[in-house]
């Protein structure tokens, strides 16, 4: 008798007696669960649920967010918002970076963790050096690029006008015609460190078998890439793409040290508009209901893009 | 064996020795431990040494304000036997206001605040009121009650109105290439071409940040700002319709043209501070300033032998229009003690000793030793100036220069500072091109009106 054997469950009439039992006792590791995570759950609750559900009020109101006196004003901040020229530069500000953030670093992340995959030394090495921009902060690493992108004594013009191209060197983040695409390019450069450890540990997982016995049956690696690996990352695929437009969706530390939204309000992205109106100009109540349809945005986005990408998980 | 694999994963869970009870206390332990740390959180005040600390929160701009605070609060903490004042610099770059309404937010009032957006705090009863044994220190055009007959702002240094907003040149680079400064607008233009025929960097300003933008602007608009002087200011007479912003139409369409024309390449990112680096390495001649003296000493610091100066932008007939401080309202600044210090009474009354010392006249020759502007007490004439910063000579001489005319702009639109925030963003959109002076012009009227309608 092999040890499965042994273990097999007993018979219905022994377990009959034992089931209250078990009962009991997953109510009793229920218990214990909850005290574990008690301290966590209160802490987002007073944290995070209550004024997440406090600000919904708040944006009915003219609140200036020192005042403890307001009034309520209906509708009119969400009528003020959504009829307002900024609101909608800082919405297409989103959706590029957004968008734009998710699709390059997801396109770039995959691409390195298959050339990480395929090395087979100094992986961890490597592997090392892709990730390390994801352990630097947001804040700490667009202030490192706002340094060295500075117009007048920035690394990077500096090294051009060396070179001799006077012509090339830039206002990075002043010249309105690229500041979205230079924050894009930082935002992606500082995002890509996990997407990458993500589809290299899903790459890792890939049956061996099926790579095997697709290059048997003849399959160049183009073909054992797009009909074995990458059905198999799809879901991978998934969790990155919905992170990467979470993300995006909450851009804020680069905008708020490398542009502060300008020059202007060129750069400013709904997560900067919230704070910028909300703290920095004294309307609470307007900050509010700004982030209340950048919550509907995200939500509706997020579930939409998760949706289509499920369907692509079934039918690979 | 998957049922043998959950038993004995199970039995994992549960070492000998280690009770469901253990566990469940452990459980409520942890959660307990978490509480009381958070708990804590919100325990304060104390004292150091038997001595009441109390924090002074403070805009860190120009280097020359850090450093009289820091000497201030040094002097101070070695004469006091009752107080310790703690800085709580805020670093250049950081939005203020925000940081004023986290510190709100959380309850976190530092004892003494160098105040912004005064009227906004006032109304909602956040400050103390500063007693007579403080004003009584000042002269008296310098501070003013509020409308409940309390005074909650005194100056932190001396009130020369936007004298200080105006032009730092290179006196040399103007004295080998025979340029002078200017006495007119059109002067003014034609020193700005002079400078630029000699394929040199004539004006370096700032909009890395969006408030440096004022300092081209103001000295620009001032002409027009001064005529609504009698009727109450200009932004006053917008309110009640008997002015717009159609009337800064050409204020603004000269911000433009020098913009254009005369301001170096780089200037929408860059910050304040480094017009000084601009100046000093001879990448402009003239640049923007809002800090005055203080401008002059930190450019004396960095290079002791630039010889530096001070002009202001002057009108079309050679009038100098200078802002006359609000010593009230929203736009007032200066020291504040927080009604959380008042509850307290330790700390109260340990800002209060704090700026007896600040308006003492010992402690303002400290200032000018440090290079700025003492603060305009009633033993004013007993100060010893400070004439040694080169340039210095140059802003002494425009608080005497008789073509020097102040007026007022006070606003009493609560939302005033939040509509300023926007114009100066419109202004930078419309300089950098972004928007047609028409465009500018209509969305700050818009925004004006939107604002005063929510009152």
């Amino acid at each position: 008798m092999s040890a499965a054997t042994a273990e097999t469950p007993a018979p219905e009439a022994l377990m009959r007696p034992a089931a209250p039992r078990g009962r009991a006792r997953a109510k009793r590791q229920r218990t214990v669960m909850l005290l574990f995570i008690a301290p966590a759950l209160a802490v987002y609750v007073v944290m995070v649920i209550a004024p997440s559900l406090q600000s919904v009020q708040l944006s009915l109101t003219d609140w200036d967010g020192v005042n403890p006196a307001y009034d309520y004003v209906g509708l009119r901040n969400y009528q003020d918002i959504l009829t307002s020229d900024r609101f909608w530069n800082a919405t297409r500000n989103t959706l590029v970076l957004g968008l734009g953030s998710a699709v390059i670093v997801n396109v770039i992340a995959l691409a390195v963790a298959l050339m990480l995959d395929r090395l087979h030394r100094a992986q961890g090495f490597f592997r090392t050096i892709v990730y390390l921009p994801a352990l630097v902060s947001g804040f700490i690493a667009a202030t490192i690029w706002k340094y060295m992108l500075n117009f007048n004594f920035g690394a990077a013009n500096t090294v051009l006008r060396d070179l001799g191209f006077e012509g090339a060197a830039m206002d990075w983040l002043g010249d309105n015609d690229i500041v979205v695409g230079v924050l894009l390019f930082i935002i992606c450069f500082t995002l890509g460190g996990n997407t990458t450890l993500i589809y290299l540990a899903n790459l890792q997982s890939v049956p061996q078998e099926l790579v095997e016995a697709a290059k048997i049956d003849g399959a160049s690696g183009r073909q054992v890439f797009r009909y074995v690996t990458w059905p198999m990352l799809a879901g991978a695929v998934t969790v990155n793409m919905t992170l990467a437009m979470i993300a995006g969706w909450t851009i804020f530390d680069q905008v708020m040290v490398l542009t502060a939204g300008g020059p202007g309000f060129i750069s400013e992205t709904m997560a900067f508009f919230i704070y910028k109106v909300g703290f920095g100009e004294y309307r609470a109540g307007y900050g509010s209901a700004a982030a209340i349809v950048l919550f509907v945005v995200v939500m509706a986005t997020t579930v939409l893009a998760n949706r289509y990408m499920r369907s692509r998980e079934v039918q690979g | 064996m998957r049922n043998a694999r959950a038993r004995s994963s199970a039995g994992a869970a549960l070492p000998r020795g280690l009770s469901r009870r253990s566990l469940v206390q452990a459980g409520g332990g942890l959660s307990l431990a978490a509480v009381l740390p958070l708990a804590a959180c919100g325990t304060g005040g104390g004292t150091t040494g038997g001595k009441t600390p109390i924090r002074f929160l403070y805009a860190t701009g120009d280097e020359t304000w850090n450093t009289v605070a820091k000497a201030v609060a040094d002097a101070f903490n070695a004469q006091s036997a009752t107080a310790v004042v703690e800085l709580d610099p805020l670093p250049a770059g950081s939005d203020y206001a925000t940081a004023m309404k986290t510190m709100d937010a959380t309850g976190n009032w530092p004892a003494l605040v160098d105040m912004r957006d005064t009227a906004t705090y006032l109304e909602a009863g956040k400050l103390a009121p500063i007693p007579a044994e403080v004003t009584d220190l000042l002269n008296e055009e310098v501070y003013a009650p509020s409308e409940d007959g309390e005074v909650y702002i005194v100056p932190t240094t001396a009130l020369n109105g936007e004298l200080g907003f105006n032009i730092v040149y290179d006196k040399d680079y103007f004295v080998e290439h025979g340029l002078a400064v200017p006495a007119t607008y059109a002067e003014f233009i034609a020193l700005l071409d002079a400078v630029r025929s000699n394929g040199d960097g004539a004006l370096a300003t700032a909009a890395g940040e969006v408030w440096p933008s004022d300092q081209l602007w103001k000295p620009l608009a001032a002409p027009w700002f001064a005529r609504y002087d009698e009727a109450g200011g200009f932004w006053n007479a917008v309110a009640a319709g008997e002015a717009s912003i159609e009337d800064l139409r050409e204020p603004l369409e000269r911000l433009k043209t020098i913009t254009d024309e005369y301001v170096i390449e780089g200037w929408q990112s860059t910050q304040d501070a480094q017009t000084s680096t601009l100046l000093v390495n001879g990448q402009a001649v003239m640049a923007t300033s809002s800090a005055g003296i203080g401008r002059l000493n930190d450019i004396a610091k960095v290079d002791p032998g630039f010889n530096a100066g001070i002009f202001a932008v002057p009108a079309d007939d050679g009038a100098l229009h200078v802002l006359k401080n609000s010593v009230n309202g929203d736009t007032a600044s200066g020291f504040a003690i927080s009604a959380q210090a008042r509850e307290d009474g330790r700390q109260y009354d340990a800002a209060v000793e704090f700026l007896k010392f600040y308006f003492a006249v010992g402690t303002c020759d400290l200032m000018e030793e440090q290079g700025m502007i003492a603060p305009n007490i009633e033993a004013a004439d007993q100060i010893r100036r400070n004439d040694s910063i080169p340039g210095a000579a140059d802003y002494f001489a425009l608080l005497e220069n008789p073509d020097l005319t102040w007026f007022q702009n006070d606003s009493a639109m609560p939302a005033f500072s939040t509509f300023n925030t926007f114009f100066r963003q419109a202004r930078i959109e419309m300089q950098d091109g972004q928007t047609t002076l028409d465009e500018c012009i209509a969305k700050t009227q818009e925004e004006f009106e939107n604002l005063a309608a929510e009152g």
